[in-house]
């Protein structure tokens, strides 16, 4: 049995999820803001905000990034930022 | 009227359209340079209509206002304190959604403002249909419909935003957050009205609220006081949503892009995927892909390189066959030598040597980077690009610096931040150029073996990979990956390409061609004062004693700086034969080619490294790059004499 929550990065291709949180690895949890804060905007100003549905396309072959439908546009996030990004898979 | 000179910025997501509006606004006159201070780019230009002097500054593509990018904080610093007159904010139609999210965030620095619906006709063929009626009551901001490449709605456009500058006095609407943020927002803008600041204060209020640590330094020198209500505001939010106030924030702006969004648009799909679709899965395919993507780079690499070789050759033929005539004008004295070998071959190698590979890779790059085919590229070569600190975009430069390491410098700028620009562009500079393979092959292939030649690329590989990664550990600033919007497929618009084309080219030869007159008199300069021998002895310590090399390579050494492969022509020329096996060992050889590949970038090189990062980091890159090119060479030197191979 799979989890129902899940690193975007784990979907398969063509499952959706809605995101729930976006997780920062210790390296980007500097201060209150600086590293943590530029990380997490940068991916919620793409439009990663939680509560979004996002849908996997494909991934790029030899861990490489990932292509997501998301907002009726078409992203490519790099594998190490899907890692981070938390999913509720949608059946 | 009084006011006969307007300034009006365009705005708006990368990739829709802006350039091609800008091109058919502002015709052939425009000017390329760079925002003062920064290595970023600024496009400016002029047209006149119904009696004003239209001024047209083009701002970066970008999808927000906040202070990820430079290119981010140029633009809301530029809208907000250099205050023009209006902002055309040109809007995708086919992705809407992402779109709105840049124009609310335009719409709360409350400028003058009028939205440009662009690519409609691409929209349409996606099955999307936008009711511009409505989307304009709602934002409360005309909305022009507009498909840039044929010229629809470009006149409307400017009328509508000289009118609206006629009229003055337009009120911005605003965007609406929830009940419980709103309130916030009102209660902290209160505060801060009293303070002087030249930004609107809601929008201080929400940039507070987000957490935008520039707004915050700001405040924190004029009323502390206002952030400790920020904090306790801030921590109400966060305690309602359970999630930051700065995700809160962008969530609900985007919830209000989104609602917008459907509210105003149709959708029917089409029934089967239009070609582009079937192009881009064919194009990012997980097999297919590469070969494809293979097939194309090399098409074009070769496309540039043999259009640049044939007309590289030719014009320094018909250059070189002005220096009988040049001699017999100015006789062959010491000022006709400084003009001719100074001046004149300074510009002779600008010409002949970057711009007939500058201009097609400049044309192919637009041409790829307009299709969509550059992000594709990105997207399969990602995860190769980061074992070296770097992302997917940066893939194409370093391939283009095979070529030549001057517009593979320029091409850098598509990278995001200024870190990654920093990087990418050092790392380009280490990438063997053509003229370096003519030594490589030249010399060690056809002498030593063509598995040593090979070697030197694979050495180049590893210290690329490694001091690629140093620096990425080096550098101060965030780490950042790969995100990107992969837009549709595209024809580019032809006449864009062409013009960004030449005024980039305009621009390079203003900055770099001086530096390569200057580089090249006073090697001349050295040459005519007798200051070569001398200067060859001062290296040999380097050369001599910790290369290996014979005391005469230090000419050329310093010669190799104009241009890499005239370090073995005048190594040619000063040992007085072609066949280097009666000079040099093959450890000589593979020494010095060694040295020639790392050593420095070429001054047409130094001189895009200049345009792009600035004089310092240009210079300390030269630095660093002659000094490790000794070192290393010196310690291969050794191992190749304690192994006893060659």
């Amino acid at each position: 049995m799979r989890k129902l929550e899940l690193p975007l990065a784990q979907l398969r291709d063509g499952e959706s999820g809605v995101i729930i949180s976006i997780n920062m690895t210790p390296r980007h949890r500097q201060g209150l803001h600086g590293h943590q804060w530029g990380f997490q905007k940068r991916l919620e100003d793409m439009g990663l905000t939680p509560g979004t549905k996002v849908m996997v396309i494909k991934s790029a072959p030899f861990h490489g990034p990932v292509e997501l439908q998301v907002r009726g546009s078409r992203l490519a996030i790099g594998r190490g930022m899907a890692e981070r990004v938390l999913v509720r898979v949608e059946k | 009227m009084t006011k006969k000179q307007i300034t009006i910025a365009l705005a708006g997501n990368a990739n829709v359209g802006k350039s091609v509006i800008f091109n058919h606004l502002t015709g052939l006159h425009q000017h390329i340079g760079n925002w003062p201070g920064k290595t970023v780019e600024k496009a400016e230009g002029t047209l006149h209509f119904k009696g004003y002097t239209v001024d047209i500054v083009d701002l970066p593509g970008i999808y927000s206002l906040s202070t990820f990018s430079i290119e981010e904080l140029i633009s809301r610093e530029y809208i907000a304190i250099e205050n023009p007159d209006l902002v055309i904010n040109v809007v995708d139609a086919s992705v809407l959604e992402r779109n709105l999210f840049f124009t609310l965030q335009l719409i709360e620095l409350e400028t003058p403002m009028v939205v440009a619906l662009n690519q409609v006709d691409m929209a349409k063929k996606k099955g999307i249909k936008i009711d511009c009626k409505k989307l304009e009551n709602i934002l409360g901001v005309p909305v022009i419909p507009t498909i840039a490449p044929s010229q629809v709605g470009i006149y409307d456009l400017l009328e509508t935003a000289v009118n609206i500058i006629e009229k003055g006095d337009s009120t911005p609407s605003y965007v609406r957050y929830g009940e419980e943020i709103e309130d916030k927002i009102q209660e902290l803008s209160k505060v801060i009205e009293k303070i002087q600041l030249p930004y609107p204060a809601r929008w201080v209020a929400i940039k507070l609220l987000e957490g935008d640590e520039q707004i915050e330094s700001k405040i924190r020198q004029t009323d502390p006081n206002v952030l400790v209500k920020v904090e306790k505001l801030a921590g109400q939010i966060e305690s309602i949503h359970g999630h930051s106030c700065t995700t809160v924030i962008t969530s609900a702006r985007y919830e209000v892009a989104g609602c917008i969004a459907r509210e105003v648009q149709q959708i029917v799909p089409p029934a089967k995927p239009p070609m582009r679709e079937r192009l881009h899965i064919l194009t990012t395919h997980k097999l297919l892909g590469y070969p494809l993507m293979a097939a194309m780079l090399l098409s074009v690499f070769f496309a540039i390189f043999s259009f640049g070789d044939f007309t590289s050759g030719l014009l320094s033929d018909i250059f070189y066959s002005l220096e009988p005539i040049f001699s017999s004008l100015f006789g062959s004295g010491v000022v006709a030598r400084l003009i001719w070998g100074g001046v004149l071959e300074g510009v002779i190698a600008g010409i002949t040597v970057a711009l007939p590979y500058l201009f097609p890779f400049y044309l192919m790059l637009y041409i790829l980077e307009d299709s969509g085919y550059l992000s594709r590229v990105a997207f399969l070569m990602d995860n190769l690009m980061h074992k070296m600190g770097l992302h997917g975009k940066a893939f194409i430069p370093m391939m283009l610096g095979f070529g030549c390491n001057v517009p593979a410098c320029l091409g850098c700028r598509i990278m995001e931040t200024e870190r990654e620009r920093l990087l990418a562009t050092f790392v380009v500079t280490l990438v063997p150029c053509a003229a370096t393979s003519v030594v490589i092959l030249g010399l060690v292939g056809a002498f030593v073996g063509v598995q040593w030649a090979l070697l030197l690329y694979v050495i180049d590989l590893v210290i690329i990979f490694i001091l690629g990664r140093m620096a990425f550990k080096a550098l101060p600033g965030e780490p950042t990956g790969l995100i990107m919007e992969m837009h549709d497929y595209r024809i580019p618009h032809a006449e864009t390409v062409v013009k960004q084309t030449w005024f980039r080219l305009k621009e390079f030869i203003k900055m770099a061609f001086p530096l390569i007159i200057v580089g090249s008199f006073v090697i001349k300069l050295a040459e005519v004062l007798n200051l070569l021998e001398p200067i060859a002895d001062v290296l040999s310590p380097i050369t001599v004693v910790w290369l290996g090399l014979p005391a005469i390579t230090g000419i050329t050494l310093i010669f190799g700086v104009l241009r890499k492969e005239l370090t073995l022509i005048m190594l040619a020329t000063l040992l007085g034969t072609a066949n280097f096996a009666l000079v040099l060992n093959p450890v000589q050889m593979f020494v010095f080619a060694l040295v020639i590949m790392l050593y420095i970038p070429c001054i047409p090189t130094i001189g895009a490294l200049v345009r792009e990062l600035g004089w310092k980091k240009a210079l300390f890159i030269t630095v660093f790059e002659i000094a490790f090119a000794i070192i290393v060479g010196g310690i291969v030197y050794r191992l190749l004499l304690l192994a006893n191979i060659l």
